[in-house]
């Protein structure tokens, strides 16, 4: 069907250019409730994705672009879906754009060969290493596991001569676990996604887990506080991965004028206080979950300087836009990396401080930075103690906070994330008990 | 105490309509009797969904037009119960040769258990689709871009600190045929949804404000008012005076969107049945018992005319009904999936929703929201002598099991002696204990209204889902 498509595009005198993914998606799914595996499901969905460009005069009579996407099925018929799209594609009048010329694509290793053998029996046994750990562990038992395994092969072509391929794979995993102690109940929830099974670590993420439900039977209301803020592992990344940094990063934000950062000048608009900010936006990541071999568009895995010093070194843009603003492209974001800090974690552990062990879910407004995030569990670190409470929320401001952090010497890679493993927020408020 | 108007229940047309299903749907549709028999030769339970999306997406701002598809989902689910394990195949696209394929191989190496018995359901059959005035079919790519054209135009120069403005149109017709031994069922749901975002810019950097419509039905659902537009920029504009507001335990004032986001994480997440199953639901503890001030009553129910929640039948096809979540402050029900309700052996409800084929069934909220009280909402302002109107939400988070809420609101103003002073925040983390935010209630407005959007279970598993209700007094911790 493929070869179809092409042959049809080729056919085509009213186009300026095309894109086809070719997509075939493999899927085992499992889900886990007290005592019995609630449903089994196995998932076989294959796909076109056809990008049309066109380019026709605009209503000044200048040459103007428009593109249209369509999604064809096999067996659907050719010809009036790539119709409609071009149809879509004569009607809007944008600056004119190009296409991703053919490059060499990297090998960025981002498949498991054990879970691409057998998906099914990967998760069985990734279920039966659950059971294991969480019977291990008298403080929890387990309220709902979910495992998703998928592999996801992609060919990319394009009208100018890009011919690509890569294979994914992505594992994830869903985990409750419930603390008891007479009639009190509380849980930890958490997910983790990485790409090898080799990534999961199910002891240590029950552990981990065992031991935030543990303490939330434990916590208190939370007491208002401002000062230093330590977040630590998948957290930080979480932290990391906002929203704010990508939105305010991408060449998109900065052509729709909604981003004000420019190349070569500080993000902040505050004096930094602490470590000076670097971050790699990084789709070359060894078994990243955003990496890959090239994007939907086409475009390569990079490895983008793209905050150094706290300067802008430049913006996330595809093709477009980096046609529109007359940058590099870059493709998409990816994982993001920091590096190593220079402070051992135990310097950044100086009491006091409030260590925020989990959000409900870190939010921030991704244009201003602006945050108010209720605290899941958080512990207030002072006098020797580690005192845990849950509830009102860390409030703050995403850029404000990384012009006042210090970031840990060790480095750990969780999924999305390569960099430090903890920060220490000079100062962040945590909304307490009070009347207003 | 007056709730959602009794009238408007079951007013969705259950009545035989044309579907006009694709070849293929309808083709494969007349097997799916026989396939359902050949599956329960092997197994206590089976069932067959066909489910199709696809739509339009027309997004116009200032310096920018696309007009692209909603990237659509078609495909097959067959589904074997064993008698404790839902077993499924998913298929993309509806190859009927294909399909009875994978239905061999579903049931090839299952071992039947005795452990529940699920009830297919009364007899029922019927073909529903949306009414609309205006149906999108109705109206050329060319007409629907020329209207929002129009729109970005009447909203654009309405101030000069204007730095963008952005409206997103979006089209989205969901088919679904649904087959077990009792059921036949096919429906057409259409949703559309306009977005109008406005940008503006001043010395401490951008701010934005929208205004969102989201509605089953056609074109008809989605005009904006000059005095809806002027509301948004004047939004958007006070929010570059914007505060920060200190963190304590306040007098609030909620707006029906933000009333209908605490109803929807408290007791509708909270009393999705799934996670009684799990034991991940305080709610399960409670029902029967006071959980709220008697002023509250909640209500999920997907048939609510033009909500965005609304459908006919669920995806294990239960036909569209109310359920009345709490009453008077006592929680009588939880919402419900199948498999959930067969092993805690409770009554259905019309609940059991998946993201796509591709995605298993959960229980789900549809629309839910707070009833509406008897107090006119200028006496609920009248009542505050210093309190927060929090006008309008973006985003809210569940705990079921630790009664925690979370609610993120865009910004609220400032209430001295029953008056907004113009000062202004954002955003503000609303947070507190649910039955200590549901007790606190102390008026409930006579207005009601319904805000539509999206919904996740957890951080995944999205569905389109309304709630809404009332002006609300309370008292909630602020940040």
């Amino acid at each position: 069907m493929l070869d179809t498509i092409i042959q049809a595009l080729r056919s085509r005198s009213d186009l300026h250019g095309w894109t086809v993914r070719h997509v075939a998606t493999n899927g085992a799914q499992l889900y886990a409730v007290p005592g019995a595996v609630e449903a089994s499901r196995n998932v076989q969905i294959e796909h076109f994705v056809v990008d049309l460009l066109r380019h026709t005069p605009g209503p000044q009579g200048a040459m103007s672009a428009g593109s249209g996407t369509i999604t064809i099925l096999p067996g659907d018929d050719v010809g009036p879906a790539l119709d409609t799209a071009a149809l879509m594609a004569g009607l809007v009048h944008n600056p004119p754009y190009s296409l991703p010329r053919p490059a060499s694509m990297p090998d960025v290793p981002v498949a498991d060969p054990l879970q691409q053998r057998d998906a099914e029996a990967t998760l069985a046994r990734l279920h039966e290493r659950l059971r294991a750990a969480v019977a291990a562990d008298d403080r929890v038992s387990l309220a709902a596991a979910e495992f998703f395994a998928d592999e996801r092969s992609t060919r990319l072509l394009n009208s100018i001569e890009v011919d690509a391929s890569q294979v994914e794979t992505t594992l994830y995993l869903e985990l409750a676990l419930i603390a008891r102690a007479g009639e009190r109940e509380a849980e930890a929830f958490g997910e983790v996604t990485r790409r090898r099974v080799d990534d999961l670590d199910i002891e240590e993420e029950v552990r981990r887990h065992a031991q935030f439900a543990t303490d939330s039977l434990a916590a208190g209301g939370p007491t208002a506080y401002t000062g230093p803020v330590v977040l630590r592992g998948p957290l930080l990344a979480t932290f990391l991965n906002g929203g704010t940094l990508h939105y305010l990063s991408s060449a998109a934000a900065k052509y729709a004028k909604l981003s004000e950062w420019e190349i070569g000048q500080p993000i902040f608009r505050s004096a930094v206080e602490g470590d000076p900010l670097t971050i790699f936006a990084n789709r070359q990541l060894a078994y990243g979950t955003h990496a890959d071999r090239f994007d939907d568009e086409g475009l390569p895995a990079q490895r983008v300087p793209l905050i150094r010093d706290n300067v802008l070194q430049t913006f996330i843009a595809n093709q477009r836009y980096a046609d529109y603003l007359r940058l590099p492209p870059t493709g998409d974001f990816g994982d993001i990396e920091l590096p190593a800090g220079a402070t051992p974690v135990a310097e950044l552990l100086a009491e006091p401080y409030v260590e925020i062990a989990a959000f409900s879910w870190f939010h921030p407004d991704a244009v201003t930075g602006a945050f108010a995030s209720e605290i899941r569990l958080g512990y207030l670190c002072e006098d020797g103690k580690r005192t845990p409470f849950k509830g009102g929320a860390l409030v703050g401001n995403v850029l404000d906070a990384l012009a006042n952090v210090r970031w840990s010497r060790e480095t750990a890679f969780y999924g999305d994330y390569l960099g430090p493993t903890t920060a220490r927020f000079g100062q962040l408020t945590v909304s307490g008990t009070g009347v207003s | 105490m007056v709730d959602w108007p009794a009238s408007t229940f079951n007013t969705v047309d259950h009545s035989m309509a044309s579907l006009d299903l694709p070849p293929a749907i309808a083709a494969l549709r007349a097997d799916l009797e026989d396939l359902v028999t050949s599956i329960e030769r092997k197994t206590p339970y089976a069932a067959v969904l066909l489910s199709a999306r696809q739509g339009l997406q027309i997004t116009i701002n200032d310096r920018e037009e696309q007009i692209t598809e909603q990237a659509p989902t078609a495909g097959t689910v067959l589904t074997a119960f064993d008698g404790a394990t839902l077993h499924e195949a998913a298929i993309g696209g509806f190859d009927g040769a294909a399909i009875r394929q994978r239905a061999r191989e579903l049931t090839g190496g299952l071992t039947v258990r005795q452990e529940h018995l699920i009830d297919p359901g009364p007899p029922r059959r019927g073909d529903f689709v949306t009414p609309m005035q205006v149906p999108p079919d109705l109206l050329s790519t060319q007409e629907k871009l020329d209207r929002c054209r129009e729109l970005h135009r009447r909203a654009r120069g309405r101030d000069q600190r204007i730095v963008n403005v952005r409206v997103s149109y979006g089209e989205t017709g969901e088919l679904a045929v649904f087959s077990n031994r009792q059921a036949d069922l096919a429906q057409r749901v259409q949703r559309v949804r306009l977005m109008l975002t406005v940008a503006v810019a001043g010395q401490n950097g951008v701010q934005y404000d929208w205004l969102i419509k989201a509605h089953t039905g056609g074109w008809e659902m989605l005009d904006m008012s000059d005095e809806e537009l002027q509301a948004v920029v004047d939004g958007a504009v006070a929010l570059l005076e914007a505060e920060r507001i200190e963190p304590g335990d306040y007098t609030i004032v909620t707006a029906p969107g933000v009333t209908g986001t605490i109803c929807h994480e408290s007791f509708g997440h909270g009393v999705e049945t799934d996670m009684f199953l799990k034991q991940r639901a305080r709610a399960a503890h409670y029902i029967g018992e006071i959980v709220g001030s008697p002023l509250v009553n909640i209500w999920d129910d997907p048939s609510v005319p033009g909500a965005v929640g609304t459908y006919f039948f669920d995806h294990e096809g239960m036909l569209s009904e109310p359920t009345r979540i709490v009453e008077d402050g006592v929680f009588r029900r939880g919402i419900t999936d199948l498999y959930s309700a067969t092993a805690l052996g409770i009554p259905r409800s019309a609940n059991g929703r998946r993201q796509d084929f591709s995605r298993k069934t959960y229980a789900r909220m549809s629309n839910t929201f707070f009833g509406a009280g008897t107090m006119p909402v200028e006496e609920i302002f009248a009542q505050v002598e210093h309190g927060i109107y929090l006008m309008k939400w973006s985003s809210g988070m569940e705990d079921p099991q630790g009664w925690g809420i979370q609610v993120t609101c865009h910004y609220g103003r400032e209430i001295r002696h029953g008056k907004l002073t113009g000062r202004i925040f954002s955003p503000i983390g609303v947070s507190g204990y649910v039955p200590e935010v549901l007790q606190s209630i102390s008026a409930v407005g006579n207005d009601l209204e319904l805000d539509g959007g999206g919904c996740g279970k957890g951080h995944k598993e999205f569905v389109l889902a309304a709630s809404g209700g009332p002006h609300l007094l309370l008292r909630a911790r602020l940040g």
